[in-house]
């Protein structure tokens, strides 16, 4: 975890661009469009098509590159374990090579390189989601989402809202869980150590800690809201819902139709 | 019955704690991400979710098992898509009968109430996403061997872990007066500076 654990999702950066702009119910739809898309996603053009998209997002969005594709690199220790089990554990009728309990075969690194590349993909789109939709907007669209659940006379507005508050709270657990890691390695934790027991062990330490930080802070911001006369999501007033409008639903068929395009390749 | 302890809490309190409890859900994973197989070895996403179930009650544990691993899966692709409803299964047996179990056990002691609650629920979730694996996800090609090395042998550091840092957390959170105490005429024994330290 070089680097520290920080970043891996972005926050909200305020733009103007066409992305930012784009209604956050359509913008969360795509989202989980194209995570179909990418369980879709098989072979050398699968992946190229998806590369070439993820680019053109980039670019429509406006983010820096750091903070559009650095999410990737900070997990690639875990893309070469994800990849190295693979290839070396995979049961293969054709080996390439042979040692032990080890068996690279063709095959079992076509695997690794799937579950990898798909890995990626997911985590930039999730970061690009994450990074041009405001929190309130991502309730909005959480709202949407959800909204068939009251049929089943289940409470829609307040599973929307502990989902939004869940996602709000990720970051600012991230750098509590990164500051406590920090203190652990002032006390002599050993996080770097190449043996898995000794990595385990500085683990456990972090549990008690990170739990503690985030109670106080659930119950900050419980205070905070019942301070405020909250009382329920079923009676709190919304800001009016604008329609779809056209570039939205543009995006939409852009979508579906990159979905449409990983079936066919 | 007489309602007190963990009853006391407002629905919004109870709200906000599941929404950090999924949020956890993503991150305690992430911390544990550099250990090969730490994910089926240590469960660091069960932690969160028995958690919101012993603590808020069933319906927020259903809430968190369900939405822990499909937020986790959507933000870094762990778990894996094809694996996440065998574990949004488990995970939701867990949050509601550590709930339910919570809600019915009351021994008038705080750690038999929170072991019982644990164990059965452990006992329960392993056993339905066993029943789902074997009847819809991987129908045909799922043995009690498998079951066992899975859910038994594999995790047994992550099932300690568990049984040891669960109660620990609670009451913790106890001592910080971050949630009610489940008896409140019974004083806790824990050391003074215990939560200072941590």
């Amino acid at each position: 975890m070089r680097g520290g654990i920080g970043g891996i999702t972005g926050r909200y950066i305020p733009g103007d661009t066409l992305l930012h702009r784009l209604d956050e119910r359509a913008k969360l739809f795509g989202f989980l469009i194209l995570i179909a898309a990418v369980i879709m996603t098989d072979g050398l053009w699968g992946y190229l098509l998806m590369a070439v998209f993820l680019l053109l997002l980039g670019f429509v969005s406006g983010l820096p590159v750091r903070e559009a594709y650095g999410s990737v690199w900070r997990l690639m220790s875990f893309y070469v374990i994800v990849f190295l089990m693979n290839a070396l554990f995979f049961t293969s009728q054709d080996p390439l090579w042979h040692w032990g309990i080890f068996t690279l075969s063709r095959e079992g690194m076509i695997q690794g390189a799937n579950v990898v590349f798909r890995i990626a993909i997911v985590i930039v789109l999730s970061n690009m989601l994450m990074l041009t939709t405001s929190a309130v907007g991502i309730m909005t669209a959480l709202e949407a989402l959800v909204r068939p659940l009251k049929y089943l006379h289940l409470p829609a507005e307040e599973i929307a809202m502990i989902l939004s508050i869940a996602l709000q709270f990720i970051p600012t657990l991230l750098e509590e869980s990164d500051t406590i890691r920090k203190a652990q390695i002032a006390r002599g934790a050993r996080f770097e150590s190449r043996k898995l027991h000794e990595k385990a062990m500085a683990m456990i330490p972090m549990i008690v800690p990170i739990f503690l930080a985030a109670f106080r802070r659930a119950d900050e911001l419980s205070v905070a809201m019942e301070a405020r006369g909250y009382r329920g999501a079923k009676n709190r007033t919304a800001k009016k819902a604008k329609g779809m409008t056209g570039s939205s639903w543009a995006a939409l068929l852009v979508c579906a139709a990159i979905c449409a395009a990983e079936v066919l390749i | 019955m007489n309602v007190t302890g963990y009853n006391e809490m407002s629905s919004v309190k109870k709200s906000i704690i599941c929404a950090v409890c999924i949020a956890l859900c993503y991150i305690l994973p992430l911390l544990f991400h550099g250990i090969q197989d730490a994910g089926s070895i240590f469960c660091p996403m069960h932690i969160p979710v028995f958690i919101c179930g012993l603590i808020c009650g069933w319906h927020y544990g259903l809430l968190c098992g369900l939405a822990g691993p499909a937020i986790s899966s959507a933000l870094t692709g762990m778990p894996p898509i094809a694996y996440m409803p065998t574990m949004m299964v488990e995970l939701a047996i867990y949050g509601v009968v550590a709930g339910l179990m919570m809600r019915y056990v009351r021994t008038k002691n705080t750690y038999v109430d929170l072991y019982l609650s644990l164990i059965v629920a452990m006992i329960l979730g392993r056993i339905g996403a066993g029943i789902v694996r074997a009847l819809i996800f991987t129908r045909g090609a799922y043995s009690i061997a498998m079951w066992v090395s899975g859910y038994l042998i594999t995790c047994w550091p992550g099932v300690l872990i568990q049984f040891v840092f669960i109660p620990t957390i609670i009451f913790a959170l106890m001592k910080a007066q971050l949630i009610p105490l489940r008896y409140p005429q019974q004083k806790l024994d824990m050391p003074r500076g215990q939560i200072e330290k941590w």
